[in-house]
């Protein structure tokens, strides 16, 4: 009988074990795995109709492993849209930032065309700003960081980003400043804390004593029937009043006599400052150099192309090639212009440089003054993968691109391109 | 009120010493009061991270406006709607001190684990704030005048003039000047700059906004002053939300005669 029991016992649990075994499998097939700041989750026409980054360097190569205290050093180009999106406030309030998670990495300067960006400031749309952040290693681990600039009702618009991996100690992390009196801060994290710790603890002691005055004493049912009884003499004794009382002149002597050695040790200081920082709008170098008007672009689905029929202009005095269509960081690069090619640095992050690249109808140079019209096709898995095929659920369905053209000499001309775009759902 | 034969008896049993009676009072006692105070820090805590949020969560946040008017303001509302039933149930004056102890207590392991163990940031930017001498001195005049209207000038008042002082020496420190990237600011700033919170901008920061610097920059004063106004009205208003709360009783079961239940006899 033993026995049987204990087969069915083993048998049962055998059972158990195995359809455990098929939802934990069933569980990690349906999910997958977790990494970065969630960018490809940002709606498409965020992407392609507000900030265009380009010339993008990093001072350390993509995955490569840096120790606490290192610095890192983000460059490059941002270009404000000029088809700005309706729904979203203009970037008169914007923040200059980096997104890594959280603060494994400490911001240690940013700028904005050379003006430093402690503060928030306000730019204009159609135009590009040089933007520099420098990082400081913190936090141990594998972190992947990316230029950020914050707009007003829009949150958070990432550039592309690099992984870099933190080896070390954070324990060893050291920030040191000083102050304009001369204070020298050994460590910007732990400034001041043990202060903190001092007074949170005076106060809660204070406290605590006054709470046990009281819960020494018979509470509940003795106090309840006491109220009901009107003995107030009992439940306030005349040694309450008069603990109450030097409390009273005790805490307001103690906040008077607090402040005041507060005030000789801190003769010096400064409100927090919260205004906007100036930065004067660039001039746009492009301008008129190059005319580009969309005629029709579409989206085919299965295929995962984006193709766009564009009339260019070529308004310089020297033959020009399209040598790039960036949109939503994704570069489709065309593999027959060397210049644009050598703007794909080695260390640039693969998933964002289209393998298929840019497909031409013509590849011939457009010549000075003359007006052609290109079929553009920008093939890849990424429209996909970035999630940029959720285009279709905007409501204006609209792209937004960069088009770089290139010059003999390899100077390069950027205009937007601007347009609705139509989806193919079947072959 | 007088006593029922009942209650005296039972206050008898309760007053004698090392009685049954009051040992089970004590047990009681110590039962309610574990149960109140992790209550207290649940309730007291989720309300402040609510609405005073970041003004509390972080040093750069913590200005001579917003952070000096709002706290008070926010803070007011649980311990004074507590005071009522503490005070008029049980003549314990305490519900002020209570608070803000469970407060801090609850603030200081949010910050510790939440922003500082699980999000990495540094202590000297996540340092809750003082609350407990302005709940404290609350207390104390609610017991000396045991009195709503001079509770509410005084003590309601005090929850807000004693709020700047009391933390001005945790605050001073990070309000230094500081010059960076040729830039003025103070360390707040500068830790709240170099720290970074992703999704929390600068342009966020709710400070130093408006045209109250403009009253000869004393902007602390003006905002304690108005804080403490307006903490008068809020402590009579939850104390009498606190006596509507505790004076509610039971409300009889009227869906349960469709069931073919009568009513009980305390409910006729």
């Amino acid at each position: 009988m033993t026995t049987m029991k204990s087969s069915k016992f083993n048998t049962l649990t055998v059972r158990v074990a195995l359809i455990k075994s098929v939802l934990l499998l069933v569980l990690m097939c349906v999910t997958s795995i977790v990494l970065a700041h969630g960018e490809r989750n940002q709606e498409p026409f965020l992407r392609m109709k507000t900030l265009h980054w380009y010339d993008i360097k990093w001072s350390v190569e993509n995955d490569s492993t840096i120790q606490v205290n290192d610095e890192v050093e983000m460059t490059g180009k941002v270009h404000f849209f000029s088809r700005w999106p309706e729904v979203i406030n203009k970037p008169s309030t914007i923040f200059l930032g980096n997104a890594t998670p959280g603060p494994v990495f400490v911001r240690l300067e940013t700028y904005l065309d050379g003006v430093p960006m402690i503060q928030s400031t306000g730019v204009e749309a159609g135009h590009v700003y040089d933007f520099k952040v420098i990082l400081k290693a913190r936090i141990p681990g594998r972190h992947h960081v990316h230029p950020m600039i914050n707009v007003e009702s829009a949150g958070g618009l990432v550039g592309p980003g690099i992984w870099i991996n933190v080896a070390g100690d954070a324990d060893d992390f050291v920030y040191s400043i000083k102050t304009r009196t001369g204070t020298e801060i050994a460590n910007l994290g732990s400034y001041a804390v043990p202060n903190v710790i001092k007074w949170h603890s005076i106060w809660a002691v204070v406290g605590v004593l006054w709470l046990l005055w009281w819960f020494r004493r018979p509470l509940i049912i003795h106090r309840y029937l006491l109220v009901k009884q009107g003995s107030w003499d009992q439940l306030i004794t005349s040694n309450d009043r008069k603990i109450a009382a030097t409390l009273i002149v005790g805490i307001i002597v103690t906040l008077i006599y607090a402040n005041n050695i507060t005030k000789e040790k801190y003769p010096r200081t400064v409100p927090l400052q919260g205004s906007k920082a100036h930065v004067d709008v660039p001039v746009n170098k492009y301008a008129g150099m190059v005319t580009v008007k969309n005629l029709s672009a579409e989206y085919y689905l299965p295929g995962r192309t984006v193709t766009v029929k564009a009339e260019i202009t070529n308004n310089t005095n020297s033959a020009i090639q399209l040598g790039e269509f960036t949109a939503a960081n994704i570069r489709f690069v065309n593999h027959s212009v060397p210049a644009a090619m050598k703007g794909v640095d080695e260390g640039y992050p693969d998933e964002l440089v289209a393998n298929d690249s840019l497909k031409l109808s013509d590849q011939t140079p457009i010549q000075p003054g003359e007006t052609k019209t290109l079929d553009i096709e920008a093939t890849d898995v990424a429209w996909e993968t970035e999630r940029l095929s959720s285009l279709m659920n905007d409501p204006d369905s609209s792209y937004g691109a960069l088009l770089f053209f290139y010059n003999a000499k390899g100077e390069r001309i950027i205009n937007e391109i601007y347009g609705q775009i139509l989806p193919t759902f079947i072959d | 009120m007088k006593l029922t034969t009942n209650e005296a008896t039972l206050l008898s049993a309760v007053t004698t010493p090392n009685s049954e009676a009051a040992k089970i009072a004590r047990g009681l006692d110590m039962f309610v009061v574990a149960i109140l105070f992790f209550a207290i820090i649940a309730a007291f805590h989720i309300h402040i991270m609510l609405t005073v949020g970041d003004w509390d969560f972080w040093v750069d946040w913590k200005d001579r406006m917003y952070w000096v008017t709002a706290t008070p303001m926010l803070l007011i509302f649980i311990p004074a709607a507590l005071s009522y039933p503490f005070m008029m149930r049980f003549g314990l004056p305490i519900a002020g001190t209570l608070c803000a102890l469970c407060l801090v207590i609850g603030e200081w392991i949010s910050r510790i684990v939440g922003f500082h163990l699980w999000t990495y940031f540094p202590y000297s930017m996540i340092w809750p704030a003082i609350v407990l001498p302005g709940l404290m001195l609350m207390d104390l005049v609610l017991l000396l005048s045991r009195n709503l209207f001079i509770t509410s000038i005084f003590g309601g008042s005090a929850v807000a003039f004693a709020f700047a002082p009391a933390n001005w020496p945790i605050l001073a420190p990070y309000h230094e000047p500081v010059v960076h990237m040729g830039q003025l600011v103070n360390v707040a700033d500068m830790i709240g700059y170099s720290f970074t919170r992703t999704a929390t901008p600068e342009y966020l920061r709710f400070i130093e906004r408006g045209t109250l610097r403009t009253f000869g920059g004393e902007s602390t004063l003006i905002s304690t002053g108005f804080s403490g106004f307006v903490c008068m009205i809020l402590f009579f208003v939850w104390w009498k939300i606190g006596e509507w709360l505790t004076n509610l009783g039971t409300i009889p079961n009227v869906v349960k005669k469709h069931v073919g239940l009568g009513d009980d006899d305390d409910e006729k």
